[in-house]
């Protein structure tokens, strides 16, 4: 058997993965009967028809005429595996950092960050991993550190994430969106954002 | 009549109030500025600008927002004429002559067109709404949970059927979709489902972070990926009214247009897409001067755009009378009127006559601020699309974040909007066209919970479903138009259609 369709190989996977997910979780709600369905009935229902159906694109992988190699995604292995170690290393310290109290508790979500961006840099393409981290480096720190910083770091890390970067031409672009958010979100719009560092 | 005319009476009243028609000017201009920029189209824009309305009334929210897509959809047209590329699928008919025209020195006249076929169409399409939304909202406060479910089983299959590409991977996208739908706490018995423990997720996945996520992270990324050159074909456009010639030669377009964009658009699973398809397949048939389509005819730049426009219009006929979107935009649409607590369906109209009629009214007024703006506002889209993409996508990116934040001002909310985006990288890799996820996502509490109530009033016999006969024929028809694709020919043809893209 050889595999003709790698895309369709990999989509087969992920819904049999997806759909059996689903099913398995489900199996900690009640199920009901036909007539009083409980919370679990609809969703093992729904991820039984997913397994099917991802089992049949599965299958077609082998028959397809349509060719895609099996390299959907550029794979590092590295960084997959490095980050799969450092989440289950984390995982397994969780109660040692715990013990150290609050800063515990920041650096197991820190360390979580770290792995998961390893692992999702492991298959994706530059621009997918820089500009989404700069997205969630954002959400976190626009409170602690108010827009015109939190834009900095935004604007600052995806334009760096993109093919072509030019420091000036970046610098002035931020300078204008961090000026034109603030006065749009903050005065125009009354969103209730910091400016600057919440110190207090 | 008398019913009809008191009705937009109400619906002008409220429509063309200083407020309202500001933030439909508004919502015009923001969704022609967003919808320019290639690679964008009205899904991503109106998902990236919906935060925007949140701090509005419901009727002065949906205004913007029906503006918004008007909006997006020209300025889409306006990218697919100059720079032949088109925004999203719907504008992809109008690159073909459009660009023609634009190489040939008549970009104006093909920009001028658009805008007024456009028009046109929107003004008929307008008054279809009027008329036929009362009947069917009747009909459909008739409806039982049996004919809901059925109803929204062939809302789905019709959005599987206009997927592109493979059939399978549409279905089970739809089915992830309702998946998606059903995390977070069962009304019934208040059990929080498939959460892991995040108390975030207690309330379900927020409709803007996968929407966003899918339809603009991913399409930005997907944008840097290919480093190809943009090549912009940006000379100064003159002469922006179409000659009286050209006038003569379109009548009879914009009409067929205008009929069958209108006449698709009802349908579940219609809308743009479909419309201008068929619009210009017809009038490619039609036509006297078929023989230059595809070389520059303005023929086909008006017929896409009229239809594209009525059927944009029409489809939210559904949406306002039945409370079932028949495509991703409409999905949105009901997405934001949830946030502001309104339940779509028939009852809107009778319970909030204001609401629904000035909506209504709204979309013609929208349509003709399109027209009278954009003819002089040309030069500044242009300007705008000779701005670099490396410039332009960390601006975009900034103002989704802020968006999607200022939901319910949580970090949890971008976080999982990243997610998203990472998610619908993967689909575009596997060539899964998110379409259809978004609908089963909006669909699937709604098809439980119908389900649930159906099978409660038949005491658990699922034959309820085929013996009353509304719910009968929308399962039949869905059953039919499954049939349809699966047939040999038709599967042929449609690999065609979709290969002409």
């Amino acid at each position: 058997m050889q595999i003709k369709n790698g895309k369709d190989f990999w989509a087969g996977l992920m819904f049999m993965g997806i759909g059996l997910g689903f099913m398995i979780v489900s199996r900690n709600y009640p199920m009901g009967t036909a007539v009083r369905m409980g919370p679990s009935y609809f969703p093992t229902v729904l991820g039984g028809i997913l397994v099917t159906l991802g089992a049949i694109i599965f299958l077609r992988a082998f028959v397809s005429k349509i060719r895609h190699t099996i390299v959907v995604f550029p794979f590092r292995w590295t960084l997959i595996v490095a980050g799969g170690a450092l989440g289950g290393v984390v995982y397994s310290a969780q109660s040692w950092f715990l013990a150290m109290g609050k800063i515990g508790a920041l650096m197991t979500y820190g360390l979580y960050g770290l792995a998961l961006f390893l692992f999702i840099g492991g298959f994706g393409p530059r621009p997918l991993f820089i500009i989404l981290a700069s997205v969630v480096a954002f959400g976190y720190l626009l409170k602690p550190l108010g827009l015109v910083l939190a834009t900095a770091v935004l604007i600052l890390v995806s334009a760096w994430g993109g093919n072509e970067f030019k420091l000036r031409e970046v610098v002035v672009l931020y300078v204008a969106l961090a000026l034109f958010s603030v006065a749009t979100f903050i005065y125009g719009l009354q969103l209730p954002f910091n400016i600057w560092p919440d110190l207090g | 009549m008398d019913q009809l005319v008191t009705n937009l009476g109400i619906g002008f009243g409220v429509a063309l109030s200083i407020q309202n028609l500001l933030y439909c000017l508004l919502g015009v201009m923001l969704g022609t500025l967003i919808g320019v920029l290639p690679g964008i189209g009205p899904v991503a824009t109106i998902a990236m600008l919906l935060p925007v309305t949140f701090t509005l009334s419901p009727i002065s929210a949906l205004i913007m927002l029906a503006g918004i897509y008007y909006g997006a959809q020209y300025g889409g047209s306006t990218t697919a004429i100059l720079v032949n590329l088109p925004g999203e699928s719907s504008s992809v008919v109008t690159c073909l002559d459009g660009y023609q025209m634009a190489r040939q020195g008549r970009a104006g006249a093909a920009l001028g067109m658009a805008a007024i076929a456009s028009f046109i169409a929107g003004t008929f399409a307008t008054f279809i709404i009027a008329l036929f939304a009362p009947p069917l909202a009747e009909v459909a406060l008739k409806f039982g949970p049996s004919e809901y479910f059925s109803l929204m089983v062939l809302g789905l299959i019709a959005a599987v059927v206009l997927a592109h590409g493979s059939l399978v991977k549409a279905i089970a996208m739809v089915i992830l979709g309702l998946l998606l739908g059903l995390v977070g706490t069962d009304v019934n018995s208040g059990v929080a489902r498939f959460n892991f423990g995040i108390s975030e997720l207690s309330d379900g996945i927020g409709f803007v972070s996968v929407a966003m996520g899918v339809f603009g992270f991913a399409e930005i990324i997907g944008n840097l990926e290919q480093k190809g050159e943009r090549e912009v074909f940006v000379k100064r456009v003159a002469n922006l009214l179409p000659t009286v010639q050209d006038f003569k030669d379109c009548a009879g377009t914009i009409v067929r247009g205008t009929l069958l964009g209108s006449a698709l658009g009802i349908l579940p699973g219609g809308g743009a897409l479909l419309s201008s398809f068929a619009a210009y397949t017809l009038e490619k048939k039609v036509s006297k001067n078929s023989a230059n389509f595809g070389k520059g005819a303005i023929q086909g730049v008006a017929a896409p755009e009229s239809a594209n426009n009525a059927g944009a219009q029409t489809s939210f006929i559904p949406l306002l009378t039945l409370g079932i979107p028949s495509n991703p935009v409409m999905a949105l649409m009901i997405g934001a009127m949830m946030i502001q607590g309104i339940a779509p369906g028939p009852q809107v109209m009778t319970e909030r006559p204001q609401l629904f009629w000035g909506m209504i009214a709204s979309m013609w007024v929208g349509n003709l601020m399109l027209v009278v703006l954009n003819l002089p506002l040309i030069g500044m889209w242009i300007k705008l699309l000779t701005v670099p993409y490396r410039l332009l996508y960390p601006a975009i990116v900034l103002f989704m974040c802020i968006g999607v934040y200022s939901l319910q001002n949580s970090p949890f909310d971008v976080l999982q909007t990243a997610m998203f985006g990472i998610v619908g990288y993967v689909f575009v890799k596997l060539e899964c066209e998110p379409a259809p996820l978004i609908l089963g996502f909006i669909l699937g509490p709604l098809m439980e919970e119908n389900l649930r109530r159906a099978m409660l009033l038949s005491r658990g016999n699922p034959m309820t479903f085929v013996e009353r006969p509304i719910s009968a024929t929308m399962l039949a028809i869905s059953v039919f138009l499954l049939l349809i694709i699966i047939a040999p020919t038709v599967r042929k043809k449609r690999e065609e259609a979709f290969v002409e893209e």
